[in-house]
């Protein structure tokens, strides 16, 4: 242990963290400016509608709830992952992976499903600027998670190789979680500022 | 040494367990419930919105903190994280404060008439001058 | 070695083409950005040179008013992003692991990925002269010029296109290094013993983490608006040109702080070393550094005084950018006292830093005359506004590289550039640069406006115009004398020693130039200025051990093909669909080996 310590004595961290970690946390604070310039967009478009439908015209909250209930199992199975992944627990932590992985599906499935609703009542990108700035800001938040999902997968098909993902396996799952609870408290901003306040 | 280093990793992570991240998740379950009674409990505008962006800053607190690890972690990862999403926050508000209070904005929000009509609510803006 | 399955193995070729294509070497990534950068700083001059051309005279028929919209528009876009970023992150790449006392950055592939992405994007963005026209907006892109109805062609969607694929390959960069500059220093180097240039390098770093997802955001509502019929910022639909111009401006405000902070960084190293006393006042420099930083996120709207904005932002932006001025002044006056009382070593990169002081005080001094809204639009839109940037961003920005170009060639190459050719070449840019933006002042004056074409020979103008002409090509004849010396130079036997200058920072303590590993022995440091204190203290250098087992990541293809999968990604949006889907297929493919591939 020492020997292979001194060999990576190069990489001393000054700041006592780990450069990955360290990494996300910072792309996750560019992240807030990403998301707090699409929400402002939507702010400000607020009112400045010229022709329905509006948010009260289509909103369905206890769809989005149940969504957004979704979500949130999924950040404790999330959390559950990285859990297993520190301590040792393989078997946990695949198949909270594999929860979570399903659960963000099933998030992007109610998305899909909303999106197509809302076309067939008569929203699309240019009907309103309600319309521009829900299907930019949602539509962007949806991609995350997609991204979320396809990143997570790596990571369950990446721990049932031979090796798995190695003696790192804490630090990597750790990291994919920051980047999937961080979806997720942007829709907790999303679902409150868009969907419950009117 | 080697026990050493196998401590240190350990105490790296959280000392938070399975049991305790249920109860986590009981607790923000049960706030978005709240949230969920409060915007239908019929209250002034002025009254719920307050309390719906304090409920919603407690759950993104809850979860960065406890689900992000942040509390366990380097004070370090608090103040880039806490940097961006304050200037996030900063911008967005100043941004919202030049164009809610612009004197110019002659289109306000509820001033357009009901679906059924919308047909008619098109004809009624075509044209209209918008200052903005 | 274990081969990642399925994907490529990684090169171990030493042929010079492929160890340049696959390096994730620090320095060579970093020469490249030189090299690609001061390539583009040609092609913006060029373009500048049309532009003066074609103004030398009045009713000048050089170009037509199109190429002309299009020439102004890809110079600030080719020298903002093509020339003057890429020649600060040129140097931040080579020098930030050595004046840190480190092996490499903190993600090397990262590193060599940022560069070929930007790479692409550049390309891409240079490339729509050939495809039909380049964007022709400004670059500052206004609602509705930016619209379909009034850009109908192709040059907004290179511009956009373009600016998401640079956006990217930046954020990438400044993640990278602000986490090599946080957790990768050498013993003993704490933060306020950083070198100015790396305190100057972090902050740019942090503005562009923060105001890239901004301008991101408004470049895919432009974006959607010419493509996906949004209507952002269309005022008849209820949209809000307003809106592009204060999420351009979030971003484009602290840029203008991207472009001046490397240069007053390398300034700050280049003049303690030949007035051979340490930096007056570091911590007021560096704390001023961090001041301007965040003041800079506060005054966007101080380009906006002529849209209409309230009273109240009026004044709070007004004052925030007069206070802005304050944290500057501050540092004038810390390279003023580095100054005073120095044993003054007048070379060319000492001149170039000096000029720096006097020309950047003059545009910053104008800069504070358009904080006060009444005084911004009477010069709005005019030439006293070109005058004014041009003397922080030529008379700053450049010429703070230049200073950093002669300061470091023979860290660089191990060669000095030589000293006769490099005054006159000094002389040539200074006289030039003068002689070109200062009557803009007086244009400005006279009632001239930004962009227009051709002008009458009744209005005033005539003379100054000429002179400004005169003066862009004395430039040009500086930039030829400099490239003289530059291929003489590279001809010569490498001469310079570890440390020539004798100066004070730990990228002087390798050799010239530096192995590929940096260091034999990782240094430690003991003081602010570490070179100095082990000279006046007598601690020899380590000795060099007689066998080094130095690990060095490997080189790898996969920076090169996700950066070439991004290009097609852009080409897809601009071209067809199905060009997309194969960027995208080569990115997927190419993180899924870069992760499985070993970096021990």
């Amino acid at each position: 242990m020492a020997a292979s310590e001194a060999a990576h004595g190069e990489h001393h961290a000054s700041a006592g963290v780990d450069n990955r970690l360290l990494l996300m946390w910072i792309f996750l604070a560019s992240e807030c400016l990403f998301f707090g310039s699409l929400i402002s967009t939507y702010l400000i478009f607020k009112g400045e509608s010229l022709v329905r439908p509006l948010p009260d015209d289509l909103f369905d909250i206890p769809l989005t709830s149940t969504s957004t209930f979704v979500l949130l199992i999924s950040s404790f199975t999330m959390v559950l992952a990285v859990h297993g992944a520190q301590h040792a627990l393989p078997k946990m932590m695949k198949l909270s992976l594999l929860a979570t992985i399903l659960l963000g599906l099933v998030f992007l499935g109610f998305q899909v499903y909303e999106f197509r609703t809302f076309g067939q009542e008569g929203l699309n990108l240019s009907t309103n600027q309600f319309g521009a700035s829900f299907f930019v800001l949602t539509g962007f938040h949806g991609t995350h998670v997609g991204v979320g999902v396809l990143y997570l997968s790596s990571m369950l098909f990446g721990s049932m190789r031979r090796n798995g993902l190695g003696k790192d396996v804490g630090t990597h799952l750790e990291i994919a979680g920051l980047y999937w609870h961080f979806v997720d408290i942007v829709w907790i901003v999303i679902f409150t500022v868009i969907y419950l306040i009117p | 040494m080697a026990s050493n280093a196998h401590a240190a990793e350990e105490s790296h992570g959280s000392p938070l367990g399975p049991k305790q991240y249920i109860q986590i998740t009981i607790g923000l379950g049960i706030i978005t419930a709240v949230e969920l009674a409060v915007s239908y409990a019929g209250l002034a505008t002025a009254v719920f919105v307050p309390i719906l962006i304090i409920l919603s800053g407690v759950k993104f607190a809850v979860v960065v903190a406890l689900f992000m690890h942040l509390r366990f972690e380097s004070r370090l990862f608090t103040q880039m994280f806490l940097f961006g999403l304050v200037l996030a926050s900063a911008i967005l508000i100043s941004l919202l404060a030049v164009f809610w209070n612009d004197p110019s904005d002659a289109l306000g929000g509820g001033e357009l008439p009901p679906l059924e009509g919308h047909g008619a609510a098109h004809q009624l803006f075509l044209g209209a001058p918008d200052q903005l | 070695m274990a081969t990642a399955a399925g994907t490529l193995s990684q090169p171990y070729e030493e042929s010079s083409v492929w160890s340049w294509l696959t390096t994730v070497d620090h320095k060579k990534i970093g020469t490249m950005y030189g090299i690609s950068g001061f390539v583009f700083f040609l092609i913006g001059g060029f373009e500048a040179l049309m532009i003066r051309t074609q103004l030398a005279v009045p009713n000048g028929t050089v170009v037509d008013a199109d190429r002309f919209n299009q020439l102004f528009t890809m110079h600030a876009l080719t020298m903002i992003f093509l020339a003057i970023m890429p020649l600060g992150a040129a140097f931040f790449n080579y020098f930030l692991p050595l004046m840190i006392g480190a092996r490499d950055v903190a993600f090397p592939r990262l590193n060599a990925l940022s560069y070929w992405t930007f790479l692409g994007g550049a390309l891409l963005l240079t490339s729509s002269f050939i495809f039909g026209g380049a964007p022709d907006g400004g670059w500052f892109a206004y609602a509705p010029l930016s619209s379909e109805e009034f850009s109908p062609g192709t040059g907004l969607d290179f511009y956009v296109v373009g600016l998401l694929i640079l956006g990217t390959s930046s954020l990438m960069a400044s993640l990278n290094f602000a986490v090599t500059v946080i957790n990768m220093r050498a013993p003993g180097l704490s933060m306020m013993r950083l070198p100015v240039f790396i305190w100057m390098m972090l902050v740019v770093n942090f503005l562009l983490i923060l105001s890239l997802p901004v301008i991101t955001v408004a470049l895919i509502q432009l974006l959607f608006d010419r493509n996906f019929t949004t209507n952002f910022f269309t005022a008849s639909e209820g949209g809000d040109p307003i809106l592009w111009q204060h999420l351009f401006w979030v971003f484009a405000h602290p840029e203008v702080y991207v472009l001046i902070l490397p240069s007053m960084g390398i300034v700050s190293e280049v003049l303690p070393v030949f007035a051979r006393k340490p930096l007056f006042g570091y911590s007021a420099v560096v704390f001023a550094g961090v001041a301007i930083a965040v003041l800079g996120f506060a005054v966007w709207s101080h380009h906006m005084f002529t849209t209409g904005l309230d009273t109240v932002p009026q004044v709070v932006f007004s004052a925030s950018t007069m206070a802005i001025a304050v944290p500057t002044g501050i540092k004038i006056f810390n390279w003023l006292g580095t100054l005073y009382g120095g044993n003054l070593h007048f070379n060319t990169a000492m001149y170039f830093a000096v000029a720096f002081i006097a020309l950047f005080t003059i545009g910053g001094l104008s800069g504070v005359m358009h904080a006060s809204p009444p005084v911004d639009s009477q010069q709005q839109d005019s030439y006293f506004i070109v005058a004014h940037i041009h003397y922080v961003l030529f008379g700053g920005a450049i010429v703070g590289i230049f200073a950093g170009i002669y300061y470091w060639f023979p860290k660089m190459t191990g060669r000095f550039l030589d000293e006769t050719q490099g005054k006159l070449s000094f002389w040539l840019l200074f006289a030039g640069m003068n002689i070109t933006f200062f009557p803009m002042h007086f244009l400005g004056l006279a009632g001239m406006p930004r962009r227009i074409y051709t002008y009458d020979s009744d209005l005033g103008w005539d003379t100054w115009n000429l002179v400004a002409t005169i003066g862009s090509y004395t430039i040009a004849l500086g930039v030829l004398v400099f490239l003289v010396n530059f291929f003489q130079t590279m001809r010569k036997e490498p001469t310079a020693g570890d440390n020539p200058w004798d100066a004070a920072t730990l990228e002087w303590a390798t050799s010239s130039p530096p192995p590929e590993h940096d260091f034999d022995v990782i240094p430690v440091v003991r003081d602010r200025d570490p070179l100095w204190y082990d000279r006046d203290h007598a601690i020899a250098k380590p000795e060099r051990p007689a066998e080094l087992h130095i690990h060095l990541p490997p080189p790898s293809y996969f920076p090169l093909l996700i950066g070439g999968g991004m290009l097609l990604l852009g080409v897809g949006v601009l071209s067809h669909l199905a060009v997309t889907a194969l960027g995208v297929a080569i990115i997927v493919y190419s993180v899924w080996g870069w992760a499985l591939e070993p970096t021990d």
